[in-house]
Parts: structure tokens; sequence; C-alpha cells
């Protein structure tokens, strides 16, 4: 073979192998498209499967729950159920559904729902059916109404009716397709159906047809794409390549704003806090737990952390929730009371372990700031940077003594949250502090039957202040959502549990 | 043509080096700490919940059947399924393998271009100014990052001059190569040094060679030498150190995919380990030292055609 046309007939097989390869594109039609820029990447579209963030999202925004919330959480209005009444005793909840379609025009009926809430309550690999535990049986009695039965007055019941995994999902699709098929091309209630699905680089969502809502949404789709990086998501929204992004780095927030796009902070249920190991030294020492908290300055580091757009903590959930404890102040720091705290304990020369997850950012300066004014109340603070799974085997095998952490509350109500924190009858015990008190965890018992009102804050109340006494984990401060959006996008928001609620009113312009 | 009877020995060699890959690939994935099934569901998924998950995909099993099983699988073409796309392995791999084969091929042609024409302005007047910027455009780009390389690219040719994208693949063949070019040239900016130099090197020592000398004294054109004689006696070390050279940048895709949020194999590979996707980590290595294994056997099959002297 000649030398040069062996170079050219590689060159012409190269050209030709990789022109075929290139699909049409799948998109959304119609220009009103949102573009969003996800850090993290959705897993799945089943809504009873995960508890992973960037999956609930989108589901919320897949499958319409029985109730619909504002944009703000804060008040529930009719969703796939047009009514509902609830028994004198609180056990019985009858609601009537509303006229509505799946996305593939059939009808949504009781029996879907009285499906969808079984699957969410009973099927074994639901991943969080921790909310509705009280729920023994959904029935179906006509075609439009469902009733479901308590095991006990539980008043919170209402408010997780609107969690994003009990949305409702078609019978019919889940039956014919199974769980897996059903997880990659479902059929939806919400305002928004799957048009493709480029796992690892970007959802496509396209306006669905048959929502309930009339003349709803004014979003032609939705593109959720996945970028990992920081800096790219960035950039990304300046050269108009998304409309907004979730999640902008603390210190590009006020850059953002200053450039014209919308970044104010928003308020969300998120708690930012130091774990503690009741189970083992040193933290099974009550004293030991006060004179660490009294020597953290907590304004100190959220305004070093998150640049002063957070809020200290004071309690052990987050102020955007109902019955929050307005009387608990923020601890104060205080060196020599600290000190005392130590020596009464009988530990003047304290060191305990603080395991973070390696590579955030925002967690390894916390945990700097920690060490060094610890060190001033004589606490060495043994700084262990692992892998974020392996702080998470840590914290749930209790192979641990401190470790930074969050979390968020889906609804306002404090049942779920207060459960989560610092239930020690759980079955997360205390988030894995292994804190457990049993007048605290009477007391939730109480709160979760107690009707709205007074009685009802009283005791959210005195449960809070217990864990605050105790020192059950060191809360350190509230982040806001640090997402930004183009001006062209008009009534966005993610309410504090994490949700675009509003997603069907969103618009763009111009 | 049986100079090129290694063609079809070269293929059974590949079995033993892939058996081996595989087993240094799942003993090293089982030594990552963590717990896939917990990152896929969530922190706040039930513990039943993550039991039966972790029994579905054969996770509770001893680690030897887990190889055992996973080879099985593989000799059927089945990769497994993934942890946390919940999809089959080759589904997901072959997905993202077309833009990952068009960043490495556009990077090579921008890089294969770009050292040809300096090496060739720089060899010829060995010292002169042209030869002296060339050597000073490799120091550089061999002390640039590519991350930040990149990041400055977007911040230059997107963000001020709004020449090309940040971000993306595109859907059809000019769109490609309009969003993969920011990529490529950062691949280029990084490769071309490290081919340039070799390249000039070898062209300056040729130029000086026996053969040339004797082609200038029997009264051949300073150009006719060059690029008739000495420019084809050059190029075979260049190619070899081409073949290392992708090798490299094989792995190498995974900087660049993440900068510029291209959606292949090398940003698939980062996720998977985050995720302690178990089998798409797995999945991908095996892909890529295929890759690399096929990078060479083509470097060998180009210098033979090249070289009429070289038997392999």
């Amino acid at each position: 073979m000649h030398r040069r046309s062996f170079l050219q007939s590689a060159a012409s097989v190269a050209a030709i192998s990789a022109s075929p390869l290139f699909g049409r594109r799948a998109r959304a039609q119609g220009k009103n498209v949102l573009r969003m820029g996800f850090a993290d990447e959705v897993l799945t579209l089943d809504p009873i499967k995960t508890v992973y963030g960037p999956d609930i999202l989108i589901q919320g925004i897949m499958y319409s729950r029985l109730l619909r919330a504002s944009a703000d959480r804060k008040q529930l209005f009719p969703g796939l159920a047009a009514s509902y009444e609830i028994s004198p005793d609180g056990k019985t909840y009858t609601f009537k559904l509303a006229d509505a379609k799946f996305s593939d025009g059939s009808p949504i009926t009781a029996e879907d729902v009285a499906f969808s809430y079984t699957r969410m309550r009973f099927q074994k690999d639901s991943a969080y059916a921790g909310p509705f535990t009280a729920l023994e049986k959904t029935e179906a009695v006509d075609p439009k109404t469902v009733v479901m039965h308590l095991n006990k007055t539980f008043t919170p019941f209402i408010q997780n009716v609107e969690i994003w995994n009990s949305g409702i999902v078609s019978k019919a699709a889940v039956e014919k397709l199974g769980d897996d098929k059903f997880a990659q091309t479902p059929v939806s209630s919400g305002p928004f159906r799957l048009v493709e699905w480029k796992k690892g680089d970007r959802v496509i969502l396209e306006k669905n047809p048959n929502y309930y809502r009339p003349g709803l949404p004014y979003l032609d789709g939705i593109e959720i794409i996945y970028v990992p990086d920081d800096n790219t998501r960035v950039s990304m929204l300046r050269a108009g390549e998304i409309d907004m992004l979730l999640g902008a780095p603390y210190q590009l927030i006020s850059a953002l704003a200053g450039e014209g796009f919308q970044a104010t902070p928003e308020p969300s249920s998120i708690i930012a806090e130091m774990l503690i190991n009741h189970s083992a030294e040193p933290f099974n020492n009550v004293l030991v737990r006060q004179a660490v908290s009294t020597g953290i300055d907590r304004k100190a580091i959220s305004d070093a952390v998150t640049l002063g757009l957070a809020q200290p903590a004071s309690s052990l959930m987050a102020p955007v929730l109902n019955y929050f404890n307005t009387d608990l102040p923020v601890p104060v720091r205080d060196v020599d009371k600290a000190k005392a705290l130590l020596a009464q304990a009988g530990k003047p020369n304290l060191s305990f372990d603080l395991l973070i997850a390696a590579g955030l950012a925002a967690d390894e300066r916390t945990a700097v700031l920690i060490q060094s004014q610890l060190a001033d109340v004589g606490v060495t603070v043994n700084i262990t940077k692992v892998d974020s799974t392996q702080e998470w085997n840590s914290l749930v095998d209790g192979s641990y003594q401190a470790t930074l952490n969050w979390w968020y509350n889906e609804t306002p109500d404090p049942d779920v949250a207060l459960r989560w924190a610092i239930w020690g009858a759980g079955e997360n015990k205390s988030y894995y502090t292994r804190y457990n008190n049993d007048k605290v965890n009477a007391l939730l018992e109480q709160g979760a039957a107690a009707p709205e009102g007074d009685a009802r804050k009283a005791i959210y109340f005195e449960a809070q202040k217990i864990a605050y006494d105790e020192v059950a984990q060191i809360g350190l401060f509230y982040p806001p959502y640090r997402n930004v959006y183009s001006t062209k996008v008009k009534d966005m928001k993610l309410n504090p549990g994490l949700q675009f609620s509003t997603i069907d009113e969103v618009k763009l312009e111009g | 043509m049986d100079r090129f009877a290694f063609v079809l020995r070269r293929p059974l060699q590949l079995i033993p080096v892939l058996i081996g890959i595989s087993l240094v690939t799942f003993i090293l994935v089982q030594l990552m700490p963590g717990d896939p099934v917990r990152v896929m569901l969530g922190p706040r998924a039930s513990e039943e919940a993550i039991k039966i998950v972790r029994a579905r995909y054969g996770l509770d099993q001893p680690i030897l059947l887990q190889y055992g099983y996973y080879i099985i699988n593989v000799l059927r073409a089945d990769f497994g399924q993934s942890l946390a796309f919940r999809a089959p392995v080759l589904d997901v791999i072959l997905a993202r393998l077309v833009p990952t084969v068009c960043l490495l091929f556009y990077g090579l042609i921008l890089s294969v271009t770009f050292t040809v024409a300096l090496a060739v302005a720089a060899a010829r007047r060995p010292g002169a100014w042209i030869d002296q910027t060339v050597r000073l455009f490799c120091v550089a780009g061999l002390g640039l990052p590519s991350f930040w390389l990149g990041l400055m690219l977007i911040i230059l040719f997107s963000l001020r001059l709004k020449l090309f994208p940040v971000s993306g693949f595109g859907a059809s063949v000019t769109d490609v190569l309009w969003h993969l070019f920011l990529p490529a040239l950062t691949i280029a900016i990084a490769v071309t040094p490290i081919l340039t130099r070799n390249l000039r090197a070898t062209l300056v020592g040729q130029s000086a060679a026996d053969y040339a000398v004797a082609g200038r004294s029997k009264g051949l054109s300073e150009n006719y030498v060059f690029f008739r004689h000495v420019f084809p006696n050059s190029l075979l070390p260049t190619i070899s150190l081409l073949g290392i050279v992708v090798s490299f940048l094989i792995g190498g895709t995974v900087v660049v995919e993440t900068v510029f949020n291209v959606p292949g194999m090398g940003q698939l590979m980062v996720r998977a380990v985050l995720l302690r996707d178990y089998f798409i980590v797995q999945g991908v290595t095996l892909f890529f030292a295929v890759g690399v294994v096929l990078t060479s056997f083509v470097v060998d099959i180009v210098t033979v055609a090249l070289d009429p002297r070289v038997k392999l």
C-alpha cells in the first residue's frame, strides 16, 4: 500500500465512522423551555425509591399529590383531591378526587390513589415510608372517593400528603411496566411529562397536555441538565446556556446579583450541624456536650462559611418550621464557662475526632473554625477527612465521635423533623446520634396526636427546650438555598421543603 | 503481506490483558470505602429499603462469588446493571462513547495539525526567532494545567467574545465541531508541546543525517530534501509517542469533560466513582483499557504501513 493512499483511506474511514453516530437530539417542543443546571444527577423517576435531592425535585415536578402547596409551602390548596374530610376522632381521612388525567390520557381514579399510597407505605423497598407509619389502609370506595384509615390520631398527616413520595402514579402503568421500567419511562400526573432521559446528561420534560389545572403549565418544557462543576454551572448561566442553577457557591452570590441575576437567597428548612455520638466517650457526658456547645461561636462560623447569608442556629430544627421554639437564644460563646464545665466533668484535657466528608469546602471551613475555637477552651479537635459514604457508614454504625452534617424537612409541621432529629425510639436513633430521652419521645407522640393550637405548641416548645438544654446535637446555622435565576424566569421559587411547588405557574419572558 | 500477520495475532493477546485488568479493577473497586446503595437511595432512606436493594444487586454476597458472576456475565457481553442509573451498564456507557471518541479525534486532529506546523517551522532554521517562539509556547503549554486552561478559555472565548458555547455536545456534525472546539483546543494545547518538541528534535537530527547531506551535495533543493526525505523519516518516533499520548488522553478526558460539561465517558467515570457505582467503574475501565490497547495496535499498523523495514 502506498503510504499516501494509506493515510488518505485512514482519514476517510475515520470521517465516515464518525458521521452517522449523531442521533437527532430530542428536545422539548416550543420556545418556552426552562433549562435548569443541577449539581447532582437525577437517578430515578419513581417517587418511592429514593430520598436523594435531585430525584425529589424532579419527582415533585412530575407527580401531583392530593394537596398542592403554595410557593412558600405555608398553605395547602386542593390538588388531585378537590376536597377532604377528617373524622372527629382524627383517624379517618376521606378525599374526594377532582377530574384529572394522567399524561397518557387515562383518568386518575381512586384506585390509582389507593395503589400509590399502599405502594409507598407498604412496599418493602419504599425508601421513605417513615412519615406515613400511622397509615394503616387506603381504600377506593368509589372511582372518586378515597378513604385512608390511620391507626391513631395523627395531626401532621394532612401536611404529609403533600410530600413528594405520595405523588400519584398510574396503577395500570406500574403494573404493566413493572417498577424498574416505570422508573425509566413513567406516566406522570404532574404538570410535566418525560420526553427523554439522557443518563448522565439531562432529563427532558415537556408540558403535560392532560394536566389537571386548566391552562397550566405556562412553560412548554423543562430541561434538567446535570453540571457537576460549580464554575462551569455559573459560566453556563452567564453565557445563557441555562436559565437557572441550583447551589451557587456562597462567594459568587453577590457577584451574580451585581450582574443582574436574581440571586436572592431563599429560605430553606436546612440546618447545618455537628452530630455527636451519645453512645460513646466523650459525648455521653452532658457536661462535655454543654462545654463544647458553649465553646463554639455559631455566629462567627456562620458568617465565615456563608458570608453572612445564614442565621446562626438556636434550636435543632429550622425556624421556617411551625412551632419553632423562639424562646431559645443562640448559645453565646463563653470560654471560661466552657472550661469550668469541662473541669466539672473531670475532662480538662479533652480531645475528640471530628469526621468530615472530603471535598465539601463549607464543611472543611466549618471544621477548622470549630477546631480553633475549641482550642481556646483547651479541647483538641482532630479533623479526619473521609469519603462521604464512609462518613455515612460511620454515622449509621455509631463508630464516630462527632461529624458535620445537615438535613432538611419536607413539611412545615415539626413532627417529621423532630422525629428525624431527636426521637430516640425511631429507626434512625435521633439522626444516628443515639440521643434517647423518654420524655422527649413521649412528647413527640403527644404532639402528633394533639390538635393544632397552643397545647401542641407547648409540647413542641418543651421537646426542643429539653434537647437544647441537654445538647442533643450542636446546631450551627440555617443555610438558605442559593439558587440563581436569569431575569427571564418569573415566579420561580424553591419552597423550604425542597419543592418547586408552583412550577406550573412559572413563566419565561423576554 | 506477512508483515501484517500480527494484525490477526494481536487480538488474542488482548484476552489475558483484559482478564488482568478486570481483576485489578474489581479488587480496587471493592477496596473503595463506602456504600453505593446508601448513596443512591439518599441518607434518609429506610434501612429495610437499603437491605433489599443491596440484596437485589448481589452486594451481600462474598466478594469472590461476586467476581465469578461478574466474569461469567461479561463473557456473555453483560456488564451488569448500573447501581446509580438502574440501567444496563453497556447502555449507559455506549450513550457516552460518542462524545468522548469525537472529543479525542478532534483533539488529536488539532494537535497533529499544530504539531506539524510548529515543528516544521521551528526545525527549518534551528535557533532562529521562530524556533525560540515555538520553544516558549512548548514550555508554557506544558506548564498549564488543563482544568485552569479550560476555565480561561471559557472566560475568554465563551463569556467575553461569545464565540463558542461553554458546555455540551451538539446535535449535527457542525454543531458538534462548534461545541467541542474549546475542549479539543484544551487537549491540543496540552498535547502539542510534547509532540512538537519530539518532532522538532527528530527533524533537526535527520536534517544532518548522511542521506540528507548526500541529497544536498547532489544538488537537490533544500525544500525537496526536507519534505521528501527528512520529514517522512522523522515521523516514526512521533507516531509512537502519539500512541502513548493518546493513552494518556483517554484518561485525561476526565478533566476536560468535567470542565466543559461534555457528557462523555470521563465525566461518567468521575460520577461513577463518587456514586460508588461499582459496575460502571468496572465497565468504563474495561472500555478505557480496550481503547489503550487498540491505540497501540493502530500505531503498530501505521508504523508497519509507513516503514517497509519494520517487522512485528
